[in-house]
């Protein structure tokens, strides 16, 4: 049961007046993880969301749930399911917790302790008992979390979540979805067009561009934001140096191949060779301004794939 | 079936935590007062108006309880469109159908508390202000209490037809605006209509909605224009009101919810 994908998007397509948004798209996702779902803007990230929750209708193929059909066993597949699709619009006229109450009547056996919890859990114990009309935004992206957490789905689905959000917004929400997915093995399926925000938040991201589905990377970092690498695995590195072209001939004299660029040298080193290679240079007299690893942002190899984002 | 009604619960939760909603009854309630008064003061001598005359003049404000109910229908799939708020409602394990099913039959037990509230203050008020003695527009042998709950009755489906015709646009065009502004032209131009298109000389004008509307008509066992009965006009206001629905089911199931 672990390892069953909690959904599993079967050769969908949806097509709007003759216009095929999404085109055969095939996709699993997998239980525990936190997914990404990366496009730029008109891709079909949304489109595919709300045919996964079941707003939009399917041209062709299923989408399913724990097994059960979008649909065809709508009730069931999308009690596993929380969402928040785009802002979470809430009742204004209503208290923060009677909007909460108002969705708790629709699922079966939530608790009143239970919607407490949630409360808490987002920490608006103190403003709940407030109109929403009141809330700012952040506050109501927190109702909008505690919304979709009430009747512990298995799935939290949020589209775009972050939109909207200052930066400190932006890092709770990313620390609430990290703690869910840890302490209550949620899966999350999370879209965006903000790749920095992606590559702190997810494992897998899936990049979508004109309703296909180009690539699916791991990320692999499993939430600690110290990245890639340990002592010795070996990383294209930039050494910034006062005089690249006698730096890099000092290095081919040494046997390593690396390359000379405006402003220093990129040699592919492990973090032990990488100090030697230091003491080198400032030993000949070359000053060294700066030891980082190459990498490539997410960033870098969305727009690799996607083509700069044009949308034809 | 318990659970059902919580979501009709929530969907009263919606009409009744809005102050708009208890405006309207105040309204409703300060208008009785003010001609309950009116007539008091205006009535004296010989055209002595007693407590059964007064709640029958009185009930001519059953107009409003009618637009109020019209713009409770009108807002109640469509300005869950308006603040965004389907996204969440239609992402819960219920089927649209049932969501809207829970929708329809708030806005009828609307209908109803406009309906009871409109009475029971009017002949309250009555009460209060005029004595309770034999009435002068009633014929003598008639008890007027029936006879004015026939004629609210007839008001009162009525009021359910455009109710329906309101809900069903709302969720046509997702839009309150339309749905109450269509409803009342109906409300208010379906006498002309009637004048222009009248069943003594069209035929087909006796399936029209606007000439089935009025049942006050029969009242007595009376015929109606060429030669319409009061089951007749059951059948039509029945059909239409099954239409309504349809269509109001059909395009609320299939619509995708998009923005």
């Amino acid at each position: 049961m672990e390892n069953q994908p909690v959904v599993r998007i079967q050769g969908v397509s949806k097509i709007i007046g003759g216009k095929k948004l999404i085109d055969s798209l095939t996709l699993d996702i997998p239980s525990g993880q936190v997914y990404g779902f990366l496009g730029p803007n008109g891709a079909g990230k949304t489109t595919t969301i709300r045919m996964i929750v079941g707003l939009m209708s399917i041209t062709e193929g299923d989408i399913l749930i724990q097994g059960s059909s979008i649909k065809h066993e709508f009730e069931e597949a999308i009690g596993h399911v929380g969402a928040i699709v785009e802002n979470p619009e809430m009742y204004k006229f209503l208290s923060g917790y009677e909007n909460l109450l108002h969705y708790a009547r629709m699922s079966p056996g939530i608790s009143k302790a239970r919607i407490m919890e949630a409360v808490e859990l987002v920490g608006m114990e103190h403003r709940i008992h407030d109109k929403v009309k009141t809330y700012s935004l952040g506050m109501r992206q927190r109702l909008g979390v505690a919304q979709a957490i009430l009747h512990r789905p298995k799935l939290l689905v949020l589209d775009e979540p972050t939109n909207g959000l200052d930066p400190q917004g932006i890092r709770e929400l990313r620390d609430y979805l990290r703690r869910l997915s840890r302490e209550e093995g949620t899966t999350v399926f999370v879209s965006s067009h903000l790749l920095s925000e992606m590559e702190l938040m997810c494992d897998t991201v899936a990049v979508i561009q004109q309703g296909r589905l180009i690539d699916v990377k791991e990320l692999g970092h499993s939430g600690k934001a110290d990245g890639p690498g340990g002592a010795d695995q070996i990383q294209e590195t930039v050494f910034e140096v006062n005089a690249p072209a006698a730096a890099q001939d000092l290095l081919v004299s040494l046997g390593f191949s690396s390359r000379a660029e405006e402003n220093g040298v990129i040699l592919s080193v492990n973090r032990t060779d990488a100090a030697q290679v230091n003491a080198r240079l400032v030993n000949h007299g070359i000053a060294v301004y700066g030891i980082r690893p190459l990498t490539r942002s997410l960033e870098d190899q969305f727009l690799e794939m996607t083509g700069g984002g044009r949308i034809d | 079936m318990t659970d059902f009604f919580r979501l009709v619960q929530n969907e009263n939760m919606k009409i009744y935590r809005r102050l708009r909603t208890w405006i309207m009854f105040a309204i409703l309630l300060a208008l009785s007062i003010l001609f309950g008064v009116l007539f008091y003061l205006g009535s004296s001598g010989t055209m002595q108006l007693t407590v059964w005359d007064a709640v029958d003049q009185l009930s001519f404000l059953y107009y409003l309880a009618s637009i109020f109910a019209v713009v409770i229908a009108a807002d109640s799939v469509a300005s869950e469109f308006t603040w965004g708020t389907i996204k969440l409602l239609l992402i819960r394990p219920w089927t649209r159908t049932k969501v809207l099913a829970s929708k329809l039959l708030s806005v009828w037990l609307f209908t109803i508390a406009i309906s009871a509230g409109f009475l029971i203050s009017n002949i309250a008020i009555a009460f209060l202000l005029f004595p309770n003695e034999a009435s002068m527009l009633f014929p003598q042998g008639t008890s007027p209490f029936t006879s004015i709950m026939e004629s609210l009755m007839y008001s009162y489906i009525d009021l359910l037809v455009i109710v329906v015709f309101s809900f069903m646009l709302s969720t046509v065009f997702r839009s309150s605006g339309l749905a109450i502004g269509l409803s009342m032209f109906i409300l208010f131009a379906g006498n002309i209509f009637t004048m222009l298109f009248h069943p003594n000389r069209y035929e087909w004008a006796k399936y029209m909605l606007f000439v089935n509307m009025d049942l006050s008509k029969y009242k007595g066992g009376a015929l109606g224009p060429a030669g319409m009965t009061m089951g007749f006009s059951v059948a039509i206001l029945s059909a239409y009101v099954l239409l309504f629905l349809v269509i109001s089911w059909l395009v609320f199931k299939k619509r995708d919810v998009a923005a």
